[in-house]
């Protein structure tokens, strides 16, 4: 008896616990279903814009000494919507007719560059120690207890109400307002109102200044939750608000808002009554430990791959969803590049490791290992993005997979790391393939969250597993191979023999590409329809370039811990770095593989080239020389590549191949003047 | 006379609306079959529930005899239904050759790997030569390695029907072969569908607007209006049937 009224109070204690972060998910998951449905932006940088509030909230009043109402009015009132609106303005509204799969790539490019664009812009840096505050003084430690089961904090009642308040605030504008009933019915359907003479671009526009005020509002109202600031724990936030979303196929308001509410509660719920069984059940302890973090995940996972219809929730739900202006056409860039082009860059690479191999001091040797190794996991990219069409999320778990088979097959078993290496190859192959099996029926936008979920999972449960993960002192110790009389202590000799591992490598994405399965892939890149009804199975052309793309990020993951004598998980292979992988490689051309090694030749010696200035030192010769702004700060390679991305979203095809294609066009248009000009001529006219 | 493909009471909905209602038809082996209807009457979709691109609420559809309702779109491909698409659909990026001899080698699926790193991904001889044989038969010799992007229209379409004969179907479903060509190049397109079917010997479910194209290509034809079947039989009696009338000139359905 006295035990069940432990357990209803504990039951009531974890709802209310719950109520205060699920109402703030639920505002992340409004805002982020308002952007999808109205201009069919999947928006990833949700959590960017969401954390730039916060961060301008806190220099405003700590910094500047507004006091926190001012500061509140600025960040959240002022500049969320403006945010919002620059970012429809600037981008999303000229790529309305893209592919939504680019959309989705400029939105992870946006991802990455805010948060650093608006530290650097405002010079933002917290004091060490400091954390992040409410909008009400002594948030934290002040408490009210209204049922008498769990104590709320001024902070979590703030954000409770706030949150309410708004949420109620949107569903009034949506029935009493015009503006608010011509969102609506974009929301609804934006063909039809197109069809009746509503601008879109308006309302659009307008959609995207809400969603982004919501964004702001549950950055500032969630701050406190958090220890420090940090926009991953923004991007944490965003998941779990996708999570809330998908569960109603990311177009309903309402289960928007029940969704976020409702993990809110089940997060609270399992960390009040797991610790509680696993007394009674010691198998559960381990799961225990790891449970918490991973349930949005979980659940995100659980939604896309259980929910059936999900991927008809979105075309049929548009009747007129078949008069969109056709899809712009992805430029034709797989020209037969021929065997003289191929050999030439053969060459120049050839060329560039000679000079490394005989000129080069250990860092530099270091280094550029570290890009060739680099290159291996991007081309894992060129094969799953460029070749197959699909954008996955999780190649840093991939690559991770390679980089804890040499750690726990080569340092703890002693086996030879480089077989350790293969052996990784093909765990992370059968991974991928069986993820790719679990999502076989979809698609697209569902696929990136899928594995995006994937991600996090292997972040946040899997790489704490002993027997994944092992201890952190022990994954320093990755020793080198030998083979026969060759000693790969030797830097230089191993980086020609990473080199050779990445010619291998990229001959096979070569052959792959040309062979029967990259030939499937590609008809059923040209039209999936077309492609099935002369007889060719998407799921399994699909599993197969997941597998091979799974094989190569985890061969590539560890050549790079062996290379650098350690797997130092946190800066080389967590889900948020992977998504500046993708965003690299698809700036530099995911359509070839010399795209994917430029990439990562970019990617590692961007910072120690260019941020810290040391191609002046060369260029005028003496360290002495590096301008005085030098070093700049790392984060501007974010904004950069991430800003990259608009431009990669108006040429698809890449850096490498736009240039190409440039220069083509050019001779094109010569050779066209030289006929006017001959025919001219013919006439008898002057030219 | 064997029947390749039927349909036994195929019904399909869209969100409460009926397309197709409890439609059945046979196609004989070999046969020059019509389904003419005017536009909305569900032809597309009716193709689209044979191939198994929409799923069918109620009703079987049958191959050689065989139910094939359950199967994957692949699946019913690989076993001997070809067809083209009312809005063309060409795999962008790929030249002709690229069409042919993927369509090939999609329904022979064995020892793939072998034969890639033997022919480092170039056609195989077999390939070639079927893909050469088509080609000719649909007059488009010359244009194997031009990029699909370059064709004209009426060259897209005969490399659709191109595509669909590497597969050696059983029954081909054409889905408004003449739409978007002018009167020349349906004339054309219709002798080379005559020429192709009598060598290949295939039978052709055609969908068409073009009365003159169904006329002299096709021996027996079905009516459908709103999903139902109206009326089927010979091609000229079904167009000089009353229903025909009724359906084209929007009157009361005559049931
Ligand atoms: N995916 C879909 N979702 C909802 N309704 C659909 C869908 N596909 C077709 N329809 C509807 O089903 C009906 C039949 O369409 P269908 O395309 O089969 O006609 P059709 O006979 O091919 O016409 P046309 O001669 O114009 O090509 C139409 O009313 C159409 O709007
Ligand atoms: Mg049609």
């Amino acid at each position: 008896m006295i035990l069940a009224v432990s357990v209803v109070t504990d039951f009531f204690q974890a709802v209310l616990q719950g109520v205060p972060p699920g109402t703030v998910y639920a505002l992340v998951a409004i805002g982020f279903v308002l952007t999808y449905k109205t201009s069919g932006v999947f928006n990833f940088a949700f959590g960017a814009q969401a954390f730039a509030s916060m961060v301008l909230f806190h220099k405003a009043a700590d910094e500047w000494g507004w006091g926190t109402v001012p500061a509140a009015i600025l960040s959240v009132l002022i500049f969320a919507p403006l945010l919002g609106f620059l970012l429809e303005w600037a981008v999303f509204r000229h790529l309305r007719t893209a592919p939504p799969l680019s959309t989705l790539v400029v939105s992870l490019g946006l991802t990455v560059a805010i948060p650093s664009l608006v530290t650097i812009l405002l010079d933002f840096s917290p004091k060490s120690g400091s954390s992040p505050h409410g909008v009400v003084p002594d948030g934290r430690t002040v408490r009210y207890d209204p049922f008498g089961v769990y104590p709320f904090s001024r902070d979590e009642l703030v954000a409770t109400i706030v949150a309410i308040v708004a949420v109620l605030g949107l569903a009034a504008l949506f029935r009493f307002t015009p503006v608010g009933l011509m969102m609506k019915a974009v929301v609804e359907s934006p063909r039809m109102t197109e069809l009746n003479g509503i601008s879109a671009d308006r309302v659009s526009a307008g959609a995207w200044a809400l969603s982004s005020f919501f964004a702001g509002l549950a950055g500032v109202l969630i701050a406190p939750r958090f220890t420090t600031f940090s926009a991953n724990e923004y991007f944490n936030i965003m998941v779990i608000a996708i999570a809330a979303a998908a569960v109603g196929k990311l177009v309903s308001l309402p289960w928007a808002f029940g969704g976020g509410l409702g993990l809110g509660v089940v997060i609270a719920l399992v960390s009040t009554f797991l610790p509680r069984w696993t007394d009674e059940f010691a198998w559960l302890k381990p799961v225990q430990e790891n449970v918490l973090p991973s349930i949005p995940f979980v659940v995100l996972f659980g939604v896309i791959v259980f929910v059936p219809g999900l991927r008809k929730a979105i075309g049929s739900s548009d009747p007129l969803a078949g008069v969109d202006p056709p899809r712009q056409n992805v430029a034709s860039v797989i020209t037969s590049a021929g065997w003289m082009f191929l050999a030439l860059k053969a060459v120049l690479l050839l060329g560039a490791v000679a000079v490394v191999y005989t000129q080069a001091d250990r860092t530099w040797t270091l280094l550029v290992t570290q890009a060739v190794a680099m290159g291996i996991i991007f081309l894992s990219i060129t094969i799953i993005t460029g070749l197959a069409g699909q954008i996955s999320l999780c190649q840093g778990a991939f690559a991770a997979i390679g980089a804890f088979a040499v750690y726990q097959l080569g340092e703890v078993r002693g086996m030879s790391v480089l077989v350790a290496v293969v052996i990784g190859g093909a765990i992370a192959a059968a991974v991928a393939a069986a993820l790719s099996l679990t999502l076989r029926q979809l698609t697209g936008i569902w696929v990136a969250i899928a594995t995006l979920a994937f991600a996090f999972f292997f972040d946040a449960v899997l790489v704490k597993q002993s027997w994944i993960g092992g201890d952190s002192l022990a994954r320093s110790r990755i020793p080198r191979p030998v083979i026969g009389t060759i000693d790969f202590q030797d830097d230089s000799n191993f980086l020609l023999l990473a080199v050779i591992v990445l010619a291998v490598c990229a001959l096979g994405v070569y052959l792959f590409s040309r062979g029967t399965t990259g030939r499937k892939l590609r008809a059923l890149g040209g039209s999936e329809i077309a492609a099935r009804s002369v007889g060719i199975s998407p799921s399994r052309a699909r599993v197969a370039a997941f597998a091979l793309s799974g094989f190569l990020a985890a061969v590539g993951g560890g050549m790079l811990v062996i290379g650098q004598g350690s797997v130092n998980y946190g800066t080389s292979f967590v889900p948020f770095l992977a998504l500046f992988w993708l965003i690299v490689v698809v700036t530099f051309g995911v359509r070839q593989p010399s795209g994917a090694i430029v990439a990562a030749a970019f990617f590692i010696l961007f910072e120690s080239v260019f941020l810290k200035g040391e191609i002046f030192g060369w260029i005028l010769r003496g360290e002495d020389n590096i301008p005085s702004f030098f070093p700049l700060a790392p984060d501007w390679r974010y904004i950069l590549f991430g800003l990259g991305t608009i431009q990669y979203a108006r040429h698809p095809e890449g850096v490498l191949a736009m240039s190409a294609a440039k220069r083509r066009a050019r001779s094109e248009r010569r050779a066209a003047d030289k006929v006017v000009v001959d025919s001219a001529a013919e006439l008898g006219t002057p030219a | 006379m064997s029947t390749v493909l039927a349909t036994r009471g195929v019904s399909k909905y869209f969100s409460g609306i009926m397309a197709l209602d409890r439609v059945t038809l046979e196609v004989n082996a070999g046969e020059r079959v019509g389904l003419i209807g005017p536009n909305g009457a569900g032809k597309t979709t009716l193709f689209n529930c044979i191939l198994g691109v929409l799923p069918v609420e109620v009703g079987e559809v049958e191959l050689n005899g065989e139910d094939i309702t359950s199967l994957p779109v692949h699946h019913r491909a690989r076993k001997g239904i070809g067809r083209t698409f009312q809005q063309i659909e060409l795999f962008a990026d790929s030249t002709v050759r690229d069409h042919l001899v993927i369509a090939y080698r999609a329904n022979r699926p064995r020892w793939a790997v072998v034969h890639d790193l033997l022919t480092l991904g170039r056609p195989r001889p077999e390939e070639m030569e079927a893909s050469d044989d088509v080609l000719e038969l649909l007059g488009l010799q010359g244009l194997a390695d031009e990029p699909v992007e370059r064709l004209s229209l009426g060259q897209g379409r005969l490399l659709e029907v191109a595509r669909t004969l590497m597969t050696n179907p059983d029954v081909v479903l054409l889905d408004e072969p003449s739409s978007g060509l002018d009167r020349r190049e349906t004339a054309a397109l219709a002798e080379t569908l005559v020429e192709i079917q009598a060598e290949r010997g295939f039978a052709v479910l055609l969908v068409e607007h073009d009365i003159e194209l169904v006329s002299s290509f096709t021996t027996r034809s079905y009516l459908l209006d709103f999903g139902h079947l109206l009326t089927s039989g010979p091609t000229e009696e079904v167009m000089a049937s009353p229903e025909m009338r009724a359906a084209y000139l929007g009157t009361a359905v005559v049931a």
